[in-house]
């Protein structure tokens, strides 16, 4: 083993997503010194935006939750001052979810949006007052409790109406790529109450901005990102980490090692089988990932007329059956979906519009992008921006395979693991027990999806290692 | 099974997920408001307990936790 750099970082973090910026910003203010290698040439993972034609396009993410008072998003932009490099604005309302007959908003005011949802379904008003309350009151038991349960099952315990069922799902099979009856419980309330309860906010700029703003704050803090820096094995002697091995550079010794990419090529490429205990290989193998989604990006002439508030994010469907829609998802049969999720910029320069889809193979997408890309042009047309072909300027997509080749992501996966109550804070994936200074953070610790949940496990591996070290929080 | 060496192991989990010293921690510690436990790790907590342990802890019995004598509990009652 050569080592080029005879530097000894305390910490290494593969992959500089949001969880991992917030988690290398908190290790350096606490005084280690920390390197973060990034495959991509810029930061954020999925937090990126990318500009063609003099359009700016947000690569996936396009808003993000959590920013309320007390909210975790705004404890560490505040700890961190990321608040003051960045200018944040909210479309209210956030999200409107639109299904066949019915509609419902949702507001930066939360009566206003418990309102929406009871003027829409009269007869289950009371119920749907104490959904919100459960979702929004600060107890830390009553997501505990409902762990092993699925968002559908937390659903029937509320109410009776199936339309309010599929309305109150909708919006998390766009957010998080399952149907109620998959999704677990506790992902489905901290979706809701961090994403659309409390969502839809956006870095004036682009969400490159946020990325960037946590790197500079990174690197003020002391700590080093690499970009275009890609990782190709995890050190790992006596069940103890002792370094990364990067492209070009050779061994680079470091204590801990924090893995923010996927967790797949995180044990079975990077760490290596030899290390790793056979039954935990056959368990992760068996795991299920999340699905991918397939994006348009349309740059529009911003003269279109549509109802739709600028900013706003809306989920809509011809219909009520989700179970069906997320089969159709997972063929990639965009008719069978019957709906689309769609965000317009704040300045109506740009809309985004996405459906979950899986992977499948190259030569599917090569045949199939432009014929996706049509429909949805048709579909969004039809229903929520008129005549929108003749305002379009340009016109990409992303595929699957794309979110896969900018990511490394395991299949294009969009949330990491499948958010089931199974799948749910499984210790191994979090702190592997059998490899002493090794962690995940993001959307593979199973532990929380959106970026108001990677920030979560950014600044909790922070705080593991920290108290670890005992250099203080 | 040993109850002390539940006790050590189970103090052991708590610690690791809590990242709170071991030594910090006794039969009385309060985990939401003296080990910073919330939802999420409470359930970090009890999905380790039950693959160590290979049981099943009834989701409404996650709140009643509320020290670490509780945890001990109601594994050894679990495991018995």
């Amino acid at each position: 083993m050569t080592t080029t750099n005879k530097e000894i970082y305390d910490a290494v973090i593969i992959g500089a997503g949001i969880s991992g910026l917030i988690c290398g910003c908190y290790l350096a203010k606490a005084g280690m010194k920390v390197l973060i290698a990034e495959q991509h040439h810029k930061p954020g993972g999925y937090c990126t935006t990318f500009k063609r034609k003099g359009f700016s396009f947000d690569a996936t993410a396009h808003c993000f939750g959590g920013y309320r008072e007390n909210g975790m998003t705004r404890k560490v932009f505040e700890d961190l001052g990321i608040n003051k490099k960045i200018k944040i604005i909210r479309s209210d309302p956030a999200s409107q979810v639109v299904m066949a007959d019915k509609e419902v908003f949702f507001w930066s005011d939360v009566n206003k949006t418990i309102h929406s949802f009871q003027a829409a379904f009269p007869d289950e008003s009371n119920e749907i007052e104490n959904f919100f309350y459960f979702l929004i009151k600060p107890n830390p038991s009553s997501f505990s409790r409902i762990r092993s349960s699925s968002f559908g099952d937390l659903l029937n315990d509320y109410f009776k109406n199936e339309k309010l069922k599929s309305i109150l799902s909708a919006p998390l099979l766009g957010i998080g790529g399952l149907p109620s009856s998959q999704m677990s419980a506790f992902i489905g309330a901290k979706l809701f109450s961090e994403f659309l309860i409390d969502g839809g906010y956006y870095p004036e700029g682009g969400m490159q901005t946020l990325s960037d703003a946590i790197a500079d704050r990174f690197r003020e803090l002391g700590g080093e990102l690499k970009l275009s820096c890609l990782v190709s094995k995890i050190k790992v002697k006596d069940n103890k980490i002792r370094g990364i091995i990067i492209e070009k550079e050779g061994f680079i010794p470091s204590n801990y090692v924090i893995s923010n990419c996927d967790a797949r090529q995180t044990f079975l490429k990077l760490i290596g089988k030899t290390v790793i205990p056979q039954d935990f290989i056959l368990k992760i193998k068996k795991m299920t990932p999340s699905l991918s989604d397939f994006i348009l990006y349309i740059g529009t002439d911003g003269n279109f007329e549509s109802s739709l508030i600028p900013g706003i994010n809306l989920c809509f469907f011809l219909h009520y059956d989700l179970e069906r829609a997320y089969l159709a998802a997972r063929k990639c049969d965009i008719d069978g979906f019957g709906g689309f999720l769609l965000h317009v910029a704040h300045d109506k320069s740009t809309i985004l519009a996405y459906i979950p889809a899986s992977y499948k193979n190259k030569s599917y997408w090569d045949n199939n992008k432009h014929n996706f890309m049509e429909f949805l042009v048709k579909q969004i047309e039809k229903y929520a921006v008129p005549n929108l072909s003749k305002h379009i300027l340009y016109k990409e997509a992303a595929s699957p395979h794309t979110l896969h080749r900018y990511t490394l992501n395991y299949r294009g996966a969009s949330y990491g693991w499948a958010g089931t109550s199974s799948q749910l804070a499984d210790p191994d994936l979090r702190k592997p027990s059998f490899i002493q200074g090794l962690y995940l953070t993001g959307h593979w610790a199973t532990l929380g999806v959106g970026i108001s949940g990677v920030i979560y496990v950014g600044y909790d591996t922070a705080k593991l290692i920290v108290r670890k070290e005992k250099i203080g929080v | 099974m040993n109850v002390d060496k539940i006790e050590k192991e189970i103090m052991s989990i708590i610690s690791d997920i809590s990242g709170f010293d071991i030594e910090e921690i006794n039969l009385d510690t309060k985990l939401a408001d003296q080990l910073e436990i919330d939802s999420i790790k409470a359930i970090e907590i009890v999905v380790a307990i039950e693959k160590k342990y290979k049981i099943l802890i009834r989701d409404e019995d996650v709140p009643k936790i509320i020290t670490v004598r509780e945890a001990v509990d109601l594994v050894n009652k679990l495991v018995r």
